[in-house]
């Protein structure tokens, strides 16, 4: 029975034209959308393909490409398969709707892709930060905000000066190269 | 489904179960510390004689934990890759995953069984340790995480070079080693950990951390720029350099060193000749000085030196007495090593940025010394060693006793020599390898079958020549003989030379190291041969000097001498390369950098 | 929150007040607060206040080598570390198109189900501490530190055992050790009637735990979900049969069900599991001798690897519920985008607000545990 809804939901996607559809392997399909068509999509899995159960939504900032990617991992009980179904918003608004109306988990990673990245949400039931309360920053996971500068930035190392060291430099020795050196 | 039974109503008697656990035993865990397990990942030590300081745990630390100090009384050693620095490990940031220990290319550092270390908050300092083979708090404990076979994070084993088979190779002079393909490169780049000992131990310090990368990267004109910086006789290094940067690798110390010298040859045969030309000139100054100088030898030294000059803006002009440029690379180094286009690509690079070379122009016949004093304000003298020297044993005087120097040249000048059936060489070295290997072409062409045989001093666990050469001398059919010093030539008493007489060696060197070979005179065997070939060193023809000048500069046992700088007693007149430091390409490279520099220097003052 | 930061909210109804339920509280399960407006002894809101445990894990695996993050993967789920580890390296295995070799699949389970047992071990210990029961926490705690050291001899790391690598496991299984698991589990297989008896069939936690945060089969499914907790409900689904990764689909186990849907059926789900965790072992303890091979697929020079582009997405049972990474790859030698997916991402937000509304103050914390919410994998 599985394999029909699957292969039932393959011939419908494919015949779709503003879907552009791939199977990656047996549990696994790619489903590439414009951002308009996704609710439409998802009420359709959700209500005649047995997609219940969303499994997240991940955001991912090209930020060369000046989008936010928006991807709802969708699985189905029943056709024992997942469809991630990928979608591309402008990164300057950054504003989507919400699908808790479909599915209620969304709530949580709508939530989180706000405090995270800075993409707001219509319509979902709660958008207050929920991790970074006491953040007054940057959307921190977007691409521009580098975190390992904000951090010397705003905190002071450390310095060590145990007694090998001491008397290693008064030898002539000393430490050559600091690990932010090397790093790329 | 559960298995369990729920009873609704409890029973009075529900508590009595507990009295089964006065007969147990209970469950105890002591308060000490408790040895670990043989695979715990607890605190560092480093086995300081076997680390060579090459800082690649600190660039897989994934918490930037690990510092390099450098302490000095340790060995240090460019040429063999040893450092005098050490790890030292902030204890604040490890998290002790062990993946320094897995990459270790020496398998130095360890993980002990050890786990405990409190301190209070003044003691902060103690959590910067620099792991030395005692341990942290110097107690011993044995080892936990250590470096397994399975485990091992670098690539020991070296990509393939793929050659020419010996039968196909025997009869003619086409170049061997076939190079790597795009992807062999890529992966071979990719064993590369940037820890820089082959920069180090590289005469020239070539920037081959660098050049690797860029090959990795796919970026083969990066490469060659970073090639550039260096040394402009890739092609030329790329395939017959003695790859001192390869002896040093980190890598080289448990598996097969990178193959730094395939690499560079590889980037170099990647990019076009038209488009090296404009890597090589990218840096060239745009504006002219006025001043001259003169370079005599259009080898590897003379042209590295023009090089230099000519992109800081001086007018170069080179004398070269034969009539094509490269000097030993091409007149000494057969073609099936190093094919001739190539040597050319490389030289032409320099005559496009407008270093002029005049050939068959001899100092000291076609022009003086003196001449180029007046019309020049600097002149550099790069000969090399040109001629071969003799054993001078008896029947060396006979016209089939050759120098190998004299017969390469000519080999590769095309003239005709005269190709025996039974050839013996004398001497073990490099030189002797191509010679024999030459000859034994030209005899497969000439007569179908090879009669070679090559005595060397030395025996085969010390033998000069490069284990490669050997084993290829060998498949083409080339007898090689260790430890037999030549006696002899045999003269027949019509004048014919009938073959050569060797004795086994006792000992090369004496008790203060200097040459003085002992033979077992019991121990003595006929070669038959009718051409013996000696290959057992070089000199210089240093007579274009004229006697005025030979008098005025300083000599040191027939060598001329020159301070670091390459400058001689005379203030216009350097000497770089073979001539004065000895046979070898890439220190000639290094030679006519430094005395280029110094040049510029003079020129300014 | 810092108490500087804190703003009381006012107060509508003279009889309603609202407590901090957290961060630091032994009815909370790691460091999270749960801010509840009760009137009387009732749950009449409730909100969930994360952000204590936040690492920022998603951003520093991104400034980090494929093979440095094998190191911060592990610290995601504290109880649980193993199917993090597992699920990192099975999506760059599948972005690479590496072939694990069978020996470590099957030393993978065995590290994954070891890991199974003694989270829940764990988990109904703290449940059962909740209820004012504390022996069989001491008594979870301690067994589960027997499982510890079998992880320490074969991983060299307690709870981090850094382990598994994108290829297969870092160091071969010690010898000895799958005679010393086996005594171990024969151990386990021992205290289970003590552990009934003294909890699982104990009227004073089954009559505290029935009836407990019930939920239902569709309110379950709408609200996402999964694990031990979708079971208790009557569902039979684990990502290990229905969504096989490893060699799961070679060993035979069951999927216990129970029709509750309250904290005791989840509890009395964790304790099946554990037998069927066991039941897996001896499977794979009987199997592993005779599957010889390498441990490990090469992978290039660590420190020049780069990932091909692509995405995937990976999921894993862990022993709360389904684990899941959505990892990117721009193909370049660092990840472009990890994205960790816990279980308790829903346990621990919504469903625990939406269950505690109506319960008594004192069943707040039994909730909690009986579903497992992990706060580490909420913050990441």
């Amino acid at each position: 029975m599985s394999k029909d809804l699957n292969i039932w939901l393959d011939n419908l996607l494919e015949d779709i034209e503003s879907v552009q559809f791939r199977r990656k392997s047996s549990r696994r399909v790619r489903v590439d959308v414009a951002a308009e068509a996704l609710p439409a999509l998802l009420e359709l899995l959700q209500g005649h393909a047995s997609y219940v159960h969303l499994s997240a939504i991940t955001c991912v900032d090209w930020i060369e490409e000046d989008e936010f990617e928006l991807i709802y991992h969708l699985w189905s009980y029943e056709a024992h398969s997942l469809v991630s179904a990928h979608t591309r918003i402008p990164r300057d608004p950054g504003v989507y709707l919400s699908i808790y109306d479909l599915y209620q988990p969304a709530a949580f990673f709508e939530r989180d892709i706000h405090e995270m990245f800075g993409v707001y949400f219509e319509g979902s039931p709660d958008m207050e930060k929920f991790i970074l309360t006491e953040w007054n920053g940057p959307p921190p996971m977007r691409k521009d905000f580098d975190s390992e500068a904000f951090v010397n930035q705003t905190f002071e190392w450390e310095e060590y000066r145990p007694k090998w060291l001491e008397e290693i430099e008064a030898e002539g020795g000393g430490i050559t190269t600091r690990p932010e050196d090397v790093r790329r | 489904m559960s298995d369990i039974m729920h009873k609704d109503k409890g029973s009075i008697l529900g508590p009595l179960k507990s009295l089964a656990f006065f007969s147990r035993q209970p469950v105890t865990e002591k308060l000490e510390p408790r040895e670990a397990s043989a695979n715990y990942r607890g605190f560092h030590v480093n086995d300081w004689e076997v680390c060579i300081g090459c800082s690649t745990c600190q660039k897989v630390c994934d918490n930037a934990a690990i510092t390099m100090v450098r302490i000095p009384g340790l060995p240090e050693d460019p040429v063999k890759g040893v450092r005098n620095e050490r790890p030292a490990i902030d204890y604040g940031r490890c998290c002790w995953c062990g993946l320094c220990v897995d990459i270790c290319p020496t398998s130095s550092i360890s993980l002990t069984r050890e786990y405990v270390h409190t301190c209070r908050e003044e003691e902060l300092d103690s959590y910067f340790i620099l792991p030395d083979p005692n341990g942290i708090h110097g107690k011993y404990f044995p080892k936990g995480w250590t470096k397994s076979a399975d485990a091992d994070l670098v690539d020991l084993e070296r990509q393939p070079m793929s050659e020419m088979k010996p039968k196909k190779r025997r009869d003619n002079f086409d170049e061997i080693v076939d190079g790597y393909t795009d992807q062999q490169a890529i992966i071979e780049a990719s064993r590369c950990v940037q820890c820089g000992m082959c920069h180090d131990s590289c005469p020239t310090h070539m920037h081959a951390p660098e050049y690797i990368r860029a090959i990795w990267e796919g970026d083969a004109e990066e490469a060659v720029r970073q090639i550039y910086r260096s040394n402009p006789f890739s092609h030329v290094c790329g395939r017959v350099c003695t790859h001192r940067c390869e002896t040093a690798c980190s890598i080289g110390r448990r598996g097969e060193p990178v193959a730094i010298r395939w690499l560079k040859r590889y980037a170099m045969d990647s990019v076009s000749d038209k488009r090296i030309r404009e890597i090589a000139a990218e840096d060239k100054v745009d504006y002219v000085t006025g001043k001259k100088v003169a370079i005599i030898g259009a080898g590897p030294a003379g042209l590295t030196a023009a090089y230099d000059l000519v992109k800081q803006g001086h007018v170069v002009t080179v004398f070269e007495a034969l009539d094509k440029p490269g000097g030993m690379t091409r007149y000494g180094i057969p073609e099936y090593r190093l094919p001739y286009d190539r040597l050319d690509a490389d030289v032409e690079v320099i005559t496009s940025l407008g270093v002029e070379i005049r050939y068959n122009t001899r100092i000291g016949q076609d022009v003086s010394m003196k001449d180029l004093k007046r019309d020049y304000d600097a002149v550099l003298v790069a000969l090399g060693l040109q001629n071969g020297r003799s054993t001078r044993i008896p029947g060396t005087e006979n016209e089939h006793v050759r120098s190998s120097v004299d017969l390469l040249r000519r080999i590769t000048q095309g003239e005709a020599i005269d190709v025996l059936s039974t050839v013996a060489v004398i001497g073990g070295g490099n030189v002797a390898m191509d010679i024999a290997r030459s000859l034994a072409r030209l005899q497969k062409q000439a007569y179908g079958k090879v009669g070679m045989t090559v005595a060397a001093l030395e025996d085969f666990d010390h033998f000069l020549a490069d284990p490669e050469e050997l084993k290829e001398a060998r498949e083409e059919g080339i007898k090689i003989l260790d430890s037999r010093g030549p006696k002899e030539v045999v003269i027949s008493k019509k004048g014919k030379l009938k073959g050569l007489t060797t004795l086994g060696v006792v000992s090369i060197f004496d008790e203060d190291g200097r040459f003085a070979p002992r033979y077992d005179e019991t121990d003595e065997q006929l070669h038959k041969a009718e051409m013996v070939i000696e290959s057992i060193g070089q000199m210089s023809d240093v007579s274009l000097f004229g006697d005025d000048l030979t008098e005025q500069l300083e000599w040191n046992r027939g060598r001329l001498q020159v301070d670091d700088d390459g400058r001689t007693s005379v203030a216009w007149l350097w000497s770089a390369g073979d001539m004065v430091h000895g046979p070898d390409v890439v220190h000639a490279v290094a030679d006519g950098h430094r005395v280029a520099a110094s040049i510029m220097k003079y020129l300014e003052s | 929150m810092r108490p500087e930061n804190y703003q009381a909210i006012s107060q509508p109804a003279s009889n309603e007040y609202e407590l901090n339920f957290g961060p630091n509280h032994p009815g909370i399960e790691g460091n999270y607060a749960f801010r509840v407006k009760l009137n009387g002894d009732t749950v009449v809101s409730a909100r969930a206040d994360a952000g204590y445990l936040h690492r920022g894990f998603e951003k520093l695996m991104e400034g980090r080598l494929w093979i440095q993050n094998i190191a911060l993967v592990p610290r995601i789920c504290v109880p649980d570390p193993v199917p993090m580890e597992v699920c990192y390296s099975l999506a760059i295995e599948d972005l690479c198109g590496l072939e694990v070799p069978e020996r470590a699949q099957w030393i993978r389970v065995m590290q994954l189900e070891m890991s199974r047992l003694a989270a829940h071990l764990f988990a109904f210990g703290g449940h059962a501490a909740t209820t004012g029961m504390y022996t069989p926490m001491f008594w979870g705690v301690a067994d589960r530190d027997l499982i510890l050291d079998r992880f320490e001899e074969l991983t060299g790391g307690r709870v981090y055992s850094i382990y598994n690598i994108p290829g297969g496991v870092r160091r071969e299984v010690p010898e000895g050790f799958l005679g010393r698991l086996s005594s171990l589990l024969d151990y386990l297989e021992s205290r289970l009637p003590d552990y009934d008896s003294l909890f699982f069939t104990n009227q004073v936690f089954v009559k505290r735990a029935r009836g407990v945060g019930t939920l239902t089969q569709e309110k379950a499914l709408k609200w996402g979900v999964t694990g031990p907790n979708l079971r208790a409900t009557g569902l039979a689904f684990d990502v290990r049969r229905d969504d096989p990764y490893l060699v799961y689909d070679r060993l035979e186990f069951d999927i216990p069900t129970e029709q509750g849907g309250d904290a005791l059926a989840r509890n009395l789900i964790r304790r099946a599991e554990l037998k069927q965790s066991i039941h897996i072992l001896r499977q794979v303890i009987e199997r592993l001798p005779s599957v010889t091979g390498p441990i490990r697929a090469p992978i290039p020079n660590p420190l020049a690897w780069n990932v091909p582009a692509g995405e995937t997405y990976t999921r894993v049972e862990s022993s709360k519920g389904e684990l899941a990474y959505y990892i990117v790859s721009d193909g370049s030698d660092k990840p472009y985008r990890v994205h960790v997916r816990g279980p308790s991402a829903m346990h621990a937000v919504q469903v625990l607000e939406k269950l505690a509304i109506g319960s008594r103050l004192e069943d707040i914390a039994q909730i909690m545990f009986s579903l497992d919410a992990c706060p580490p994998e909420v913050d990441r």
